[in-house]
């Protein structure tokens, strides 16, 4: 028996241990840039001390969408069809706008079937994350291109990809979306801060996570693979997610430049520069920087493009300010005075 | 020569955009302000501008709504269908047409009422001739037919509530035409209008403005649509009731409105509003329930409360957009790929179609399951007579679904498929409650909710799923049956067949059959409606489609022993129901079976 007194669980800021934010197994295979995704989605959650029942897990169809399986398994969630995850996302939003939506999906289920949804969620200035798990093939129907595929990259099986990927970034920046990173699974202090600050925005944050597929893309060709995205990573900025709970002033002070975003719940994300300096402000910038990227066959990562001054979807809806969710039966149906008056006028009288 | 009172037909074709169909309401109304039992029907293309409408006013002393069999009195002014509408009168019909466009005028076995509708318009306002002609045409009418100022005043003030200066020159217009009508003919035609007491104080109210109304009333949270013809105005009704009925004193909605960017989307916002807890709706006609049934399927299989109004219109694929059918049956009840059965209600009156608003919330939140509402673009887009709203006689029925920590606490063996009562209906926990949270999902599942490819967690839950809606079956609104004591003929019919099937009823036992009548209301089949086909010789099933689709349900359903007395009559042209055709139909049929 040994002597040492038993390790205290550690707990986050409302007194949750980790173990709380987890989920099921993975079934995903070993490897897998997904799982990487999932371990930063508990923490991130965990760190920023958001009550777990408070967060709705939404996804699509594929290998990302099954993910929400096995992270938070204290959330409900909805693995809806293939593509539409964003407006079973918008419907739930409009009856309960409290809950912290988190949706993860695919470059299938995002980039092809379900674009639309995609385009119309980020034109609503949905809030939610959104997290694209991005591996440029279809991973459950067994290695095909998906349209996030990099023009002359080449998976395990089959020719080069000649057809003109959807930078999903740059489309989003061409929507007005308020919130556009990109990430890679393998820069896991990257995409936590990204991911944090996501959850701490209001509108739409979309995050394309680049995340090899071990099985079907991981190979030497591939623009996709952890060797490539590692050697060809253009990394806009070191990020830090600063907590609304934590004091600024508490924070050690990088040496060199930074700018300090705050979030729409007083949380901030500080990014320093690295090298050239990156106004996330700019979306003609942030256009620029993703379009150098793709002729110099390189990946940019970072806070690409933010914008706090516009409306999200609840003040469009023009909704009383508690939940519909919980709105009295009594505000719902009008009273019964009330149609025996509709009655007479209806007749005239 | 004998006088033919309040029982013609008028068929008045213009072109549409024109601005006809408000001087063809303002006739309407006016009819019926005078107490003539009158239906209204608006035969519109797929245009905005030009194309050619017909609108059709049935004068019936007996009450028919449908349109008859033939005009007895046409306008004339479109020349676009002129030499056609011409050619199809029976001699002796009564034609009132527009001099002004120039077209011949050849028929001499009609009885003529030129009128140079145009050149009275201009001379009243050029600018808004085009209108004007419209009112015209009603002003020469109500003088020809005896239509009293009195009504005509009171329609066009309601047509043109509070517009002063719009009321002052329809009513102008009104008095050109009858004064041209009374300096220039003598009345040469049988047809009369008279006044008749009002027995019933009624009022003219569409079917989509009526479900509208009905879904407000319902407790709507959330209405995502996309717009297409005949449902727009269903859910442009509950906007539109939205500021005054649903919203409170700092102007903030409890019902929110999302126009989706397609049906696909708009189904996914009902069933995502369903499962956070919330009454969600569409509105939509059958390409948007085409395009829908993979979310009826996750709604069915994940057992999510959605509501879907389909207002049925003239199918397949684009179809006939501004045509009526009932075509849409088979696909509601059996939405989706794989085993699925669906709740349908269908209103075959305005006051239904509230009635059916509101109750659809209930019967989805109940069942947790998609119910749809079938209606159709006559019902929907037709104004119909109608008494008045009836206010819901139960409260909202929330269904299963646990909202307290305590109640929850006191389950035992919880699981979000579990059947814990036995009538297949399982208890649900929302998301943000912290209670039970499981990952809904569209595959496979155990009654924990957990995924499973199990072959008897698969078996159990469609065998569960099975008997949760036929549990639903005599709980949903039983079918309103008319009998007759012999037995003999019964007709099984729904919807918006309800308002010629007195018509139809009247010819057949006008060769001496005895009719009975069973109008369904929803699917699946009420256990009543066996009862109704066994106490009957032989029972045809009259629809408004090609392939008999409640005749296919009822023949797949019904135990073997009565499938044989249950014979199909389905016609559909696209137009309305007129009686006629039907009956003859049923009488063919019943002659085959007799044989």
């Amino acid at each position: 028996m040994s002597d040492k007194p038993a390790r205290a669980i550690k707990l986050n800021v409302i007194n949750e241990p980790k173990e709380n934010y987890k989920g099921g197994p993975s079934s995903l295979c070993p490897g897998c840039g997904h799982d990487q995704i999932s371990n930063v989605i508990i923490n991130a959650a965990w760190e920023n001390g958001i009550e777990p029942h408070r967060i709705a897990k939404m996804s699509g169809i594929g290998c990302s969408s099954k993910t929400p399986a096995y992270y938070l398994g204290q959330s409900h969630g909805f693995n809806t069809v293939h593509g539409r995850m964003p407006s079973v996302t918008t419907g739930a939003y409009a009856i309960n706008k409290d809950l912290l939506y988190l949706g993860v999906s695919g470059d299938g289920d995002s980039a092809s079937i379900g674009i639309g949804q995609l385009i119309h969620a980020i034109r609503r200035n949905m809030d939610m994350v959104y997290i694209v798990e991005n591996n440029g093939v279809y991973g459950l129907t067994k290695g095909q291109y998906s349209a996030t595929a990099d023009i002359g990259s080449k998976k395990k099986k089959g020719k080069a990809n000649e057809t003109q990927p959807i930078d999903l970034c740059a489309l989003a920046i061409n929507l007005g979306c308020t919130f556009v990173a990109r990430s890679f699974s393998g820069s896991k202090k990257q995409l936590t801060s990204l991911i944090k600050a996501a959850m701490s925005h209001k509108g739409f944050a979309l995050i394309d996570v680049i995340s090899p597929c071990v099985t079907f893309n991981n190979n030497d060709e591939s623009m996709r693979s952890y060797q490539y995205v590692k050697e060809n990573e253009v990394t806009l900025h070191m990020a830090d997610y600063i907590p609304h709970f934590e004091p600024v002033a508490e924070v050690e002070v990088p040496e060199g430049h930074f700018t300090d975003i705050t979030l729409h719940d007083g949380s901030t994300i500080r990014l320093e520069t690295i090298s050239d300096s990156h106004d996330p402000s700019d979306s003609m910038a942030a256009l620029t920087a993703l379009h150098q990227a793709e002729m110099d066959k390189k990946h940019v990562t970072g806070l690409l493009y933010f914008d706090s001054s516009k409306p999200s979807l609840a003040e469009d809806l023009g909704i009383v300010s508690t939940p519909l969710l919980d709105v009295a039966a009594s505000e719902l149906r009008p009273s019964e005075e009330m149609l025996n008056q509709m009655n007479s006028e209806f007749l005239g009288q | 020569m004998d006088t033919i009172v309040n029982d013609f037909t008028i068929n008045i074709a213009t072109a549409n955009g024109t601005g006809s169909q408000s001087a063809n309401l303002i006739l309407l109304q006016s009819l019926f302000d005078m107490g003539v039992p009158v239906s209204g029907k608006n035969l519109f293309p797929s245009n905005i501008s030009g194309l050619p409408t017909w609108y059709i006013v049935r004068l019936s002393e007996q009450g028919y709504q449908a349109p008859g069999d033939r005009t007895h009195v046409q306008v004339l002014v479109n020349k676009a269908t002129w030499a056609e509408d011409l050619a199809s009168l029976e001699p002796g019909s009564v034609v009132v047409w527009n001099t002004d466009s120039k077209m011949p005028m050849d028929r001499t076995d009609v009885v003529s009422y030129p009128v140079p509708m145009t050149k009275l318009a201009r001379s009243l306002s050029p600018k808004l001739a085009k209108l004007v002609t419209n009112i015209v045409y009603v002003g020469v009418l109500a003088e020809i037919l005896g239509i009293t100022d009195k009504a005509l005043h009171k329609a066009v003030a309601g047509q043109f509530k509070g517009k002063a200066s719009a009321i002052e020159l329809n009513k102008t217009a009104l008095e050109l035409g009858r004064n041209h009508a009374k300096e220039n003919f003598t009345k040469g035609d049988p047809y009369v209008v008279e006044e008749r007491p009002i027995e019933k104080d009624r009022f003219f109210f569409e079917g989509n403005e009526a479900v509208a109304l009905g879904c407000i009333f319902g407790g709507v949270q959330l209405l995502a649509w996309y717009p297409i013809t005949p449902s727009s105005s269903l859910a442009e009704g509950i906007i539109g009731w939205i500021p005054r009925l649903r919203t409170n004193d700092e102007g903030e909605a409890t019902c929110a409105v999302i126009q989706a960017e397609d049906e696909l989307a708009a189904a996914g916002m009902v069933l995502g509003a369903g499962w956070a807890g919330g009454r969600g709706m569409t509105a939509t006609s059958g390409p948007g329930i085409s395009l829908m049934q993979e979310f009826i399927g996750l709604a069915y299989f994940a057992e999510i409360p959605s509501v879907f109004w389909d207002v049925n219109r003239v199918g397949p694929s684009t179809g006939l957009p501004t045509r009526t059918q009932q075509s849409d049956l088979a696909m509601l009840y059996e939405g989706s790929h794989g085993d699925t059965q669906h709740i349908v209600i269908m209103p075959g009156t305005v006051e239904e179609c509230f009635e059916f608003g509101w109750r659809a919330f209930d019967i989805s939140e109940r069942y947790q399951t998609p119910v749809f509402g079938l209606s159709d673009l006559d019902l929907g887009m037709n104004r119909w007579a109608c008494e008045g709203f009836t206010y819901p006689d139960t409260p909202m029925d929330r269904g299963k679904t646990i909202r307290e920590q305590d109640v929850f606490d006191a389950m035992e063996n919880f699981g979000r498929y579990r059947d814990l009562d036995g009538d297949g209906i399982p208890y649900r926990t929302l998301p943000g409650s912290g209670m039970a949270p499981i990952l809904y999902r569209g595959t496979g599942h155990n009654p924990d909710g957990v995924y499973s490819e199990k072959p008897d967690d698969y078996f159990n839950l469609m065998t569960r799923l099975k008997d949760k809606i036929n549990g639903a079956r005599d709980e949903l609104p039983a079918p309103i049956l008319r009998e007759e004591e012999e037995g003999d003929v019964g007709v099984i019919y729904f919807g918006s067949m309800e308002n010629t099937i007195e018509e139809i009823d009247d010819m057949l036992e006008a060769t001496g059959l005895k009719v009975s009548q069973c109008r369904v209301r929803s699917l699946p089949i009420h256990s009543e409606v066996e009862a109704f086909i066994r106490r009957h010789k032989t029972t045809i099933v009259l629809e408004i489609n090609r392939d008999g689709q409640l005749w296919g349900i009822l023949r797949r359903e019904l135990p073997n022993d009565i499938v044989g007395k249950v014979h199909s009559v389905a016609y559909s042209d696209g137009m309305p129901p007129r009686a006629r055709i039907y009956s003859d139909k049923i009488l063919e049929t019943l002659k085959e079976v007799n044989q």
